[in-house]
């Protein structure tokens, strides 16, 4: 079989072309809609604590429960097209959810153990054990656009609360929000 | 020196190999999946899966989920020595020919 050098360097292309599209194709279908998902309660959240900052904890409480009962329809609605699977991915699956369930856990126990918080720390507390989430699920699936997501949303959360702490809800649901939600609808969108 | 797949090397079944070698080897992927991703037909795609099964170098199961079939498709080992055999013989040729 002949081929010439021109050829060879066009599989090659096509090689790495296909890769780079098959990995960000499962990325996004694992990631993009639970990004959107939280990326738009996150910035509705935000938003309204800004201008409503009584009901702050409440407006927190109703959107983390519309957040678990939507992701747990994602996931429903994501085996039943099962695009992508992997022997053990159900436990998988069940892992991540028990991580999340877990960290928030802990996450309760430092809040009760470390109080008492204000309003503005324990909100900054709450995203960054978030964001600490993202950076591990993405180190844990080889995940690279979760880990810059986590690590930029963490600095804007820091920036937000020593730096612009009067506005620190307006900018945590352009910079926190905005930034989830305009990830998941780029990897939605171009990825897959 | 290593040689060049004739299977492999047509076109469509070296897009269809490099996404299945890129997946974990446990993990793998719905027909319906693998023709969006590659912008196939249901005819081409099915026709070149064929091949490669032939060959041995993948594996497709019929499963149901939710009440609906599906077939889900994954590279064998053998079908990944092969790629990776093929990939090996393209960079010589870049490099001989350097």
């Amino acid at each position: 079989m002949n081929v010439s050098h021109e050829n060879a360097q066009e599989s090659l292309s096509t090689i790495q072309d296909v890769t780079v599209r098959t990995h960000r194709a499962i990325a996004s279908a694992y990631a993009s809609d639970l990004l959107i998902l939280w990326g738009a309660l996150w910035t509705i959240e935000f938003t309204t604590a800004h201008f409503y900052p009584a009901y702050a904890f409440h407006i927190f409480m109703v959107m983390s429960i519309v957040g678990c009962i939507g992701t747990a329809v994602i996931y429903w609605v994501f085996y039943s097209k099962a695009l992508i699977r992997e022997a053990g991915s159900q436990s998988a699956i069940w892992r991540i959810a028990l991580f999340w369930i877990l960290l928030y856990a802990y996450a309760a126990l430092w809040h009760f153990l470390l109080a008492p918080f204000n309003g503005l720390q324990g909100n900054a507390f709450i995203s960054t054990v978030a964001m600490f989430a993202f950076v591990v699920i993405g180190l844990w699936f080889g995940c690279r656009f979760m880990i810059i997501l986590g690590l930029a949303v963490t600095i804007a959360v820091l920036i937000g609360f020593y730096l612009l702490t009067a506005y620190y809800c307006l900018w945590m649901a352009l910079m926190g929000g905005g930034a989830i939600l305009g990830t998941g609808l780029y990897t939605r969108l171009r990825w897959r | 020196m290593t040689q060049l797949d004739n299977i492999i090397h047509q076109p469509v079944r070296l897009k269809i190999m490099s996404s299945l070698v890129s997946l974990d080897q446990n993990e793998q992927v719905n027909f319906t999946y693998l023709r969006k991703l590659l912008k196939l037909t249901d005819g081409n795609l099915g026709a070149h899966l064929i091949k490669l099964e032939e060959a041995g170098y993948i594996k497709s199961k019929k499963t149901f989920i939710a009440r609906k079939p599906r077939t889900f498709i994954r590279a064998t080992g053998k079908g990944r020595d092969a790629f990776e055999g093929h990939v090996a013989a393209l960079k010589e040729i870049i490099h001989s020919e350097k």
